[in-house]
C-alpha cells in the first residue's frame, strides 16, 4: 500500500460527485475495498435470487408436492419462458455466492478461534451451490425446453427439483453451526453473541424441513406451512441480519489485531481516516 | 538451501491433462459433431446405441471423469499468486479456492448423466433424451464458476497494487473478455436450434474457444510468475548471504 501517502497531503474525503464518481474514488483509494466489494456482491446476489425465484420463475413459494401430473405439465407450460430466462440469470451470476461465503469466512478469520472455522464454513458453503440451487435450476431447464415430453417424466423432474433445492439440508445445518460456535467461542467481540444463536435458529429451519421428503400435502409438505413458510421467514431474517452485521463489521475493522473496535462515529465511518492511519 | 516445494511439478502436469481433455474431447462424438437439442427421442437413443457411438461415449466420460478435476492443482496454483498479490484481505483467494472445488463439481454432474445415458441405451428413449439433455444442460448452461473465477481473477489483478503486480494488467482485461465469451450460455435453455442452443455459435464453440484460450494462456502467465518469483527468491537468498 504505497498509493495512499500521496493523497494524505490533500484532503482525503470521498467525493460528493455522481455515484460512479465516488464508486471510482473507493476502489482507488478506500483500503477497505476487498471487504466492500464483497458485501455489495451480497446485497446485489440476494436481490437477484429473490427476482428470479419469487418474480421470474415462480419457484417460491413453490408449488405443491400434491398435484397430479396434468397439473405439473400445466405449471411447466404457464412458466416456460419464466424458468428459461430466470435460471439462465442463476447459471450467470450464481458465481457470486463464493465473494458472500469469502468475507463470511473472513468474519471468522478475525475472530479470536482457529482458522478451522473459516476453513470449514468456506468448503461447506462452496459445495452447497450444486445441490441447494444450480440441480433445481438444471432440472426445471430440462422440464421446460421440451413441453412435449412423456408427463410422467415432467413429473419426476418436478419432484427432483424442488426435493433438491428444500431437501438439501446438511451443508446448511452444519455450515450455520460452525458460524454459530466460532461466533460464541470469539473474543474479538466481530459479531455479537445474540446473531449466534440466530444462527441455530437457521440450522434447526434444516432440520423442520426434513419431512418434506415424506409428506406430499399437509404442513410438512416442502409447501407447506413449517416446511416453506417459517422456514423461509428465518432464513429471510437471518440474512437480513448478517448482511447488516457483516456491514457493521467492516466499518469497525482496523486491520489490527485483537477485539475489533466500536463504530466511533466521526473517524470510523470516514474511510480517509483509515487510510492515513494505515500507514 | 533450495527445498523443492513441489509447486514446478504441480505446474507440469498442466500439459498432460490438457493433452487427456483435448483427447477426451474429439473422442466423445456427441462433441465433434455436437448433438443438436432439436433431435427426436427415437435419434438420441439410435445415437446411444449405434455400437460405434456407444464405447467413445463410455471411455471418453470415463477419462473425463477421472481428470475433469485435474485442473484443480492449477487453479491452486494460481489461489497461491493471488496470495502474493498486494491485497489487505484474503478475500480473492477464498473467493477462488470456492469457486475452484464448485466448476469441476458442475461438470461431474454432466458426466454422470451422459455416463447414465450410455449405461442401458436399450432404455424408452424418452428417458435416454431425458438424461441426455441432464447432460447438455449441466454442461451447456454450466458456467456460472468459470465466469466468477475469471472477474474474481480480473478484480484481483487491478487490485494488486504494486511496483512489479504479480500478473500484468492485460491478464485481467482478458479475464473479462472471456467472461463475456462465456456469459451467453448461460441462457442455452431457451433455444433448440440456432445461435443459441447448446451446439450453437455461443454456447458452443465460442464458449469451449474461450475455456481452452484461457487455459493456454493463464499456463502460459501462471508459469512466468512461478519461475520470476522463484527467481526472485534465490536472489533475496543470495543478496542475504554476504551481508
Amino acid at each position: 500500500m504505497s498509493a495512499p501517502a500521496t493523497e494524505a497531503v490533500s484532503p482525503l474525503e470521498a467525493p460528493s460527485g455522481s455515484p460512479l464518481h465516488r464508486i471510482a474514488w473507493h476502489w482507488r483509494h478506500n483500503p477497505k475495498r476487498e471487504l466492500w466489494l464483497a458485501w455489495w456482491t451480497i446485497v446485489a446476489f440476494y436481490q437477484l435470487f429473490f427476482l428470479v425465484f419469487f418474480v421470474l420463475t415462480r419457484t417460491q413459494p413453490p408449488p405443491s408436492p400434491g398435484w397430479d401430473v396434468a397439473r405439473v405439465v400445466q405449471w411447466f407450460h404457464h412458466n416456460h419462458y419464466g424458468l428459461l430466462i430466470g435460471f439462465g440469470i442463476m447459471f450467470l451470476i450464481t458465481g457470486m455466492t463464493a465473494p458472500s461465503n469469502a468475507l463470511i469466512a473472513y468474519s471468522m478469520r478475525r475472530m479470536s478461534v482457529s482458522p478451522a472455522f473459516a476453513y470449514s464454513y468456506l468448503v461447506l458453503y462452496s459445495l452447497s451451490a450444486i445441490p441447494g440451487m444450480l440441480l433445481m435450476c438444471i432440472a426445471l431447464t430440462v422440464g421446460a425446453m421440451r413441453p412435449d415430453r412423456d408427463p410422467e417424466l415432467i413429473s419426476w423432474l418436478y419432484d427432483f427439483a424442488f426435493l433438491s433445492f428444500v431437501g438439501t439440508m446438511g451443508v446448511f445445518l452444519i455450515g450455520s453451526l460452525v458460524w454459530m460456535l466460532a461466533i460464541l467461542l470469539d473474543r474479538n467481540r466481530v459479531l455479537p453473541k445474540w446473531f449466534g444463536y440466530l444462527n441455530l435458529c437457521n440450522a434447526l429451519t434444516e432440520i423442520v424441513v426434513s419431512p418434506a421428503w415424506i409428506f406430499k400435502t399437509g404442513v410438512f409438505a416442502w409447501n407447506g406451512l413449517i416446511a416453506w413458510w417459517i422456514d423461509m421467514v428465518v432464513f429471510g431474517l437471518y440474512t437480513g441480519v448478517f448482511i447488516f452485521l457483516l456491514r457493521r463489521m467492516i466499518q469497525r475493522e482496523g486491520f489490527g489485531t485483537g477485539p475489533l473496535p466500536d463504530l466511533a462515529p466521526t473517524k470510523e465511518t470516514d474511510p480517509s481516516a483509515l487510510a492515513e492511519t494505515a500507514q | 538451501m533450495k527445498r523443492t516445494d513441489g509447486e514446478l511439478i504441480l505446474f507440469w502436469t498442466l500439459p498432460a491433462v490438457a493433452i487427456i481433455w483435448i483427447a477426451a474431447f474429439f473422442l466423445f462424438p456427441g462433441f465433434v459433431h455436437p448433438m443438436s437439442p432439436s433431435m427426436s427421442a427415437e435419434q438420441v437413443a439410435a445415437f446411444y446405441r449405434d455400437p460405434h457411438n456407444l464405447s467413445r461415449i463410455r471411455y471418453s466420460m470415463i477419462l473425463f471423469n477421472w481428470f475433469c478435476v485435474g485442473l484443480i492443482p492449477i487453479l491452486t496454483l494460481i489461489v497461491m499468486q493471488i496470495r502474493r498479490m498486494a491485497h489487505r484481505t484474503p478475500i480473492f483467494s477464498y473467493c477462488m479456492l470456492g469457486i475452484m472445488a464448485a466448476g469441476p463439481t458442475l461438470f461431474l454432474v454432466a458426466n454422470l448423466f451422459w455416463l447414465l445415458a450410455a449405461f442401458r441405451p436399450e432404455r424408452n428413449p424418452n428417458l435416454t433424451q431425458m438424461f441426455s439433455d441432464l447432460a447438455w444442460v449441466s454442461f451447456g448452461s454450466g458456467v456460472p464458476f468459470l465466469i466468477a473465477q475469471s472477474v474474481i481473477l480480473a478484480l484481483a489483478i487491478y487490485l494488486d497494487r504494486q511496483s512489479r503486480p504479480v500478473f500484468r494488467p492485460w491478464v485481467a482485461h482478458f479475464n473479462l473478455v472471456v467472461a463475456a465469451a462465456l456469459a451467453p450460455a448461460a441462457f442455452t435453455g431457451l433455444a433448440l436450434g440456432g445461435p443459441m442452443a447448446w451446439d450453437g455459435a455461443l454456447p458452443f464453440w465460442v464458449r469451449n474457444v474461450a475455456i481452452a484460450l484461457w487455459i493456454v494462456v493463464m499456463g502460459i502467465v501462471l508459469g512466468q510468475a512461478i519461475y520470476r518469483q522463484r527467481a526472485e527468491d534465490r536472489q533475496r537468498v543470495g543478496d542475504r548471504v554476504p551481508a
